[in-house]
């Protein structure tokens, strides 16, 4: 969900800028949004739904992830002359690297994850155990391409602990640059005024 | 009764193409952060 706000934060700053120039603002002119669609879908079912996320089991739903990972490299692909979209597709490559290195899920070390649930249910969690969506827990030494899992954290004491990767960091800055642009690169911006 | 029919009928002339194309952005933007991304917070202890 954090994530979204960066897409919210776009906005607001997209339409602000806007405003400031006296111009309206338009949605990315996004290319194949339908493709988007189809590639949540095995995320949809596998790892969000309540009803189907607990019937299917972990080795399908990692390889659905892979997959919707990988079509949505292809949906990034189709949109590749949007501004924007290559901090959203570098960020999309990194999740999936580290994913697909680490047997289908996110990696996430039990320190990070003390951080961001009480020492009660972090005891009832062992090594290798899914966490949250597409997290699994898994020891530092264990887990290959460490600096591209979900290893960061907001500063102790902040209202919302969340545990991110690099990879989530290109997303949002991506997802932000792209609403606030509009999709256009800057440079043409300029050229269509002179 | 037949006022709002009438007034559903107005705003459903309201919402064009252009509004359409609008929703469908949004919703693949957000939901490919939501693909994409994979950040996990508090309350992520769920049922396997």
């Amino acid at each position: 969900m954090i994530l979204l706000v960066a897409i919210l934060a776009g906005l607001v700053v997209g339409l602000f800028l806007t405003r400031l120039q006296k111009r309206p603002w338009t949605v990315p002119p996004l290319r194949k949004p339908w493709l988007v669609i189809i590639a949540f879908l095995p995320q949809f079912f596998n790892l969000y739904l309540p009803a189907t996320r607990t019937r299917v089991a972990d080795k399908f739903a990692s390889a659905g992830l892979i997959v919707s990972l990988i079509l949505l490299l292809f949906f990034c692909w189709f949109n590749r002359r949007l501004s924007g979209m290559w901090l959203l597709a570098l960020g999309l490559a990194m999740n999936l690297l580290i994913i697909a290195a680490n047997g289908g899920f996110m990696p996430i070390s039990p320190q990070t994850v003390s951080r961001i649930v009480s020492p009660e249910i972090l005891a009832t969690l062992g090594n290798g155990d899914r966490f949250g969506y597409k997290d699994i827990l898994l020891l530092p030494e264990q887990t290959r391409l460490i600096w591209l899992s979900d290893y960061f954290l907001p500063p102790e004491g902040f209202p919302y602990q969340v545990a991110f990767s690099l990879g989530d960091v290109f997303i949002a800055a991506g997802a932000f640059w792209l609403m606030v642009t509009q999709g256009k690169a800057l440079d043409a911006k300029n050229n269509s005024k002179g | 009764m037949k006022n709002q029919i009438v007034k559903l009928f107005i705003f459903t002339q309201k919402i064009n193409r252009q509004h359409i194309q609008i929703a469908l952005a949004l919703l693949a933007l957000g939901l490919f952060v939501l693909g994409a991304g994979a950040p996990a917070d508090g309350g992520g202890v769920l049922p396997h």
